[in-house]
Order: C-alpha cells, then structure tokens, then sequence
C-alpha cells in the first residue's frame, strides 16, 4: 500500500473502514466533520454497512449501544461539547460491557467554547466522563499515520477487553493533511461475539440491560470490570520516549502538544541542553511506571499541554515526590510555537541550574 | 569580560520590573511606549554593560526574554 495525502479526520474513517466497522452513526460539529462525510460518502462501499446521521449526538451514542449489543464492529465521532452529550451512553456501554469506538477530535472549552485544537478534555476522557464507576481506554494520537494506527488497534482493544476505546484526538490533527499508510486490512473474520444478540433461534431468549438492581450483583459486575481494568494497565501501556537516555530535563507531553515539544527539544540540543520527551500514547492506562523509571536518572520535568493543567496531576501521582515538576500550557484553543516551548524548556533548565 | 546582549519581546512583557531589579549592570529600564495590551514595558539600554548572565531571563514571569551570547 502506498502512501496517500490525507486529512486526519479522513484517515481515522479508512482505518475504521479497514479495521471492519461495520456501523458508524455522526452527527455534525467541527472540527470534526470530515469524518462523517468519509463515513457517508465510503462506508458502503462494504456489504452490509450502515452509516445513519443521527438527529442528535445523544441518538447516536444509542445506535452504537445497539449495534454493538448486535455483534458488530462500531464507531461513533464527535467534538467536546457533542462528547459531554455522549457520555450517559458510554457509562450503559461500559456497563453492558460493550466494545465501541468513540472518537473524540477536542475543541476549546469549557461550553460550546471554540472550534480550534485544544486538550482540555484529558480529565473528561480519562477519568471515565459519565457517572459510575467505569474507565475507558484512551489513545492520543500525534500524527495523522498514528490516528490510522491506532484507530485500528482501538477496534481490537476494544473487542478484546470488551470495553469503550476513546480515541482523544484535537482539532489540529484532525484538520491538517500528512502522508498515511494503511498498514492492515481487516480480519476476514471478526471474532464472534458470544454475547451478542442475533437473535434467538435454537436458544432460550435472552436481553442485556445496564440495570442491575440487586447492590450484590452490581458490587460483582464492578469487581469484575475492575479486575479487567487492572489487566489492562498491566498490558496494554504505551509511550513514546524521546531522547530520554541522557535528559536533565523531561517534557511530558501528549497529542499534538507532543509534535510542538519536539521541535523544542530539537532547539534545545542544537544549544546543547539535555532536554528529553515522554510521550504517553495511552492517556489510560497512564505510562506511571515508566516514569517513575526515568525520574531515577532526570530530577526535572515539564508536563506541556495546551490547557490548564490536566495530565500534569498524572505525572503528579506517577512521581509521587521523587521528581520538580513545572508546567507549561495554553488553553482555550491557542496553538504554542515550538520556540515558545523552547524558551519556556531553556528558562526552566537555567533556574534549575542545568546550565 | 564576556559580552552579550538581550531582546525583550514588548508585546508579551506587562512591565512588573522584576528584571530590572535583578540585573546586576542596571542595563534594563522603564520604556517610554506603552504596548498594545496598555502595560509599560521594560527596555534593554545596549550600553555595552551586558555580559548576557541571563538572570533578567530565569526571572521573567512570562518568559519573555531572549538572551544572547557574543
């Protein structure tokens, strides 16, 4: 396969087109709308696929709660506001331990906010976002070959742990052109879903609902989601590091934040300072024990984010003491220049007396 | 003795003068133009004094100094 040009939003539906989704339901909000309109114009071309514009983003939710207690590979997208209004379907889906794919290309916030990038949906993303006691997976992608990447390995965690995969991309990537590879193709068998509902010929029929009314049941259905997340963190962490071997100084940054930052660390080793990058590719599970690994040789860290501070208390919990923290970020939609980071990474490696 | 010299970006600068209490040559004053924000921001005097330390740079608040090295 060769290489095409193409918009973020657009690579997240050909992976998802090539990962088997089957069933995508939009509703429209920027920066997100390219992905719809791939889904509308491309979806059919496989048999049996559905793509529905909803009538609200609430709806949409729904008929992914429904396609996938059918059995089959779906996937919703939205911005902030449109994610908020999603949430009470991603707690039933993670009740109801179904696999989905939900996209989210974040926007300034909080409220209808702007339409440029930001990150300011971490905590909503990654502390699970609707009511209960839940998680989801997260992925942050920081180049449109990575949305592709992992837009597919989204469908397999989230058919594999049974669980809603959140993908936390921004505004930014989702709006600019890059050069991408499809890398797969889908399985020609998707793995059959034993609980999903097809009907019930030659059974006994049965349903699935999210209330369990019985407090002793619902304590052993969130001890066993529990167990599972536990499974998740063990094995499934992701991250980028970045010239970390011989860093005094390590920036922590996710998304597009990340791509910013190392144009900055690039400046700084032009200069001659050891400035290095973490770059968690799971928001959750949270790199913890990576970091903790490198705070054994680097003292300092920079978490950098375009919003006010909100993977920065990951970092917090991560060190627990054994590491300087400072942060750096921009919020309500501003784009930072890697200079900017720059002088922020040289400022800081001055007064800490690296230099 | 080493030389060296600064640029203060005047649009993001809002004028506290911390810098210009810290530098040891006295080489940063009060500028005479207000910025577009309406703060009185601060100026470098190239009076050959600055040996580019760049404690007016660790100390700035809003990071708005640039220093350089001859």
């Amino acid at each position: 396969m060769t290489k095409v040009l193409m918009y973020g939003n657009e690579a997240i539906g050909e992976a998802a087109i090539r990962a088997g989704c089957q069933c995508y339901f939009g509703y429209p909000i920027t920066p997100q709308n390219e992905l719809t309109e791939y889904m509308a114009a491309n979806l059919s071309r496989k048999k049996g696929c559905t793509f529905i514009q909803a009538e609200s983003e609430i709806a949409a939710i729904n008929m992914v709660y429904g396609a996938s207690l059918a059995g089959v590979r779906t996937m919703t997208s939205s911005s902030s506001p449109g994610i908020s209004l999603k949430q009470e379907g991603i707690s039933y889906l993670a009740a109801c331990e179904l696999p989905a794919v939900i996209v989210n290309m974040s926007r300034g916030g909080p409220g209808l906010g702007s339409i440029a990038a930001a990150q300011s949906d971490y905590f909503q993303a990654t502390r699970g976002g609707g009511h209960g006691d839940y998680r989801t997976i997260v992925l942050g992608p920081s180049s449109v070959q990575e949305l592709a990447d992992l837009t597919h390995r989204a469908f397999d965690l989230s058919d594999q742990y049974r669980i809603p995969v959140m993908i936390l991309g921004d505004g930014m990537l989702g709006q600019m052109k890059e050069p991408v590879e499809f890398k797969h193709e889908a399985p020609a068998e998707l793995p059959l879903r034993a609980h999903a509902l097809r009907g019930a010929k030659g059974r006994p029929s049965k349903y699935v609902k999210s209330l369990t009314s019985n407090p002793i049941e619902l304590e052993e259905l969130n001890w066993s989601l529990y167990r599972r997340y536990q499974l998740i963190k063990k094995k499934e962490v992701a991250y980028e590091a970045f010239q970390c071997e011989d860093a005094e100084l390590i920036i922590v940054a996710f998304g597009i934040a990340a791509r910013i930052a190392k144009g900055a660390i690039k400046n700084a080793r032009a200069e001659g300072m050891k400035v290095g990058m973490l770059r968690p590719i799971t928001l959750w599970p949270f790199p913890s024990e990576k970091i903790q690994e490198l705070a054994k040789n680097t003292k300092h860290f920079l978490v950098f984010e375009m919003n006010m501070g909100q993977m920065l208390e990951d970092v917090q919990l991560a060190l627990a003491g054994n590491g300087e923290i400072s942060f750096y970020g921009r919020p309500g939609g501003v784009i930072p220049t890697p200079s900017e980071v720059f002088r922020v990474a040289s400022r800081l490696y001055c007064q800490k007396g690296l230099k | 003795m080493k030389k060296g010299y600064i640029e203060i970006n005047q649009e993001l600068c809002k004028g506290c003068q911390i810098c210009m209490t810290f530098c040891p040559k006295g080489s940063i004053s009060p500028s005479d133009k207000l910025n577009s924000s309406g703060y009185l921001p601060v100026r470098f005097n190239d009076d050959g004094e600055c040996t580019g330390c760049a404690t007016c740079a660790v100390v700035c608040p809003d990071v708005v100094i640039e220093v350089y090295r001859d």
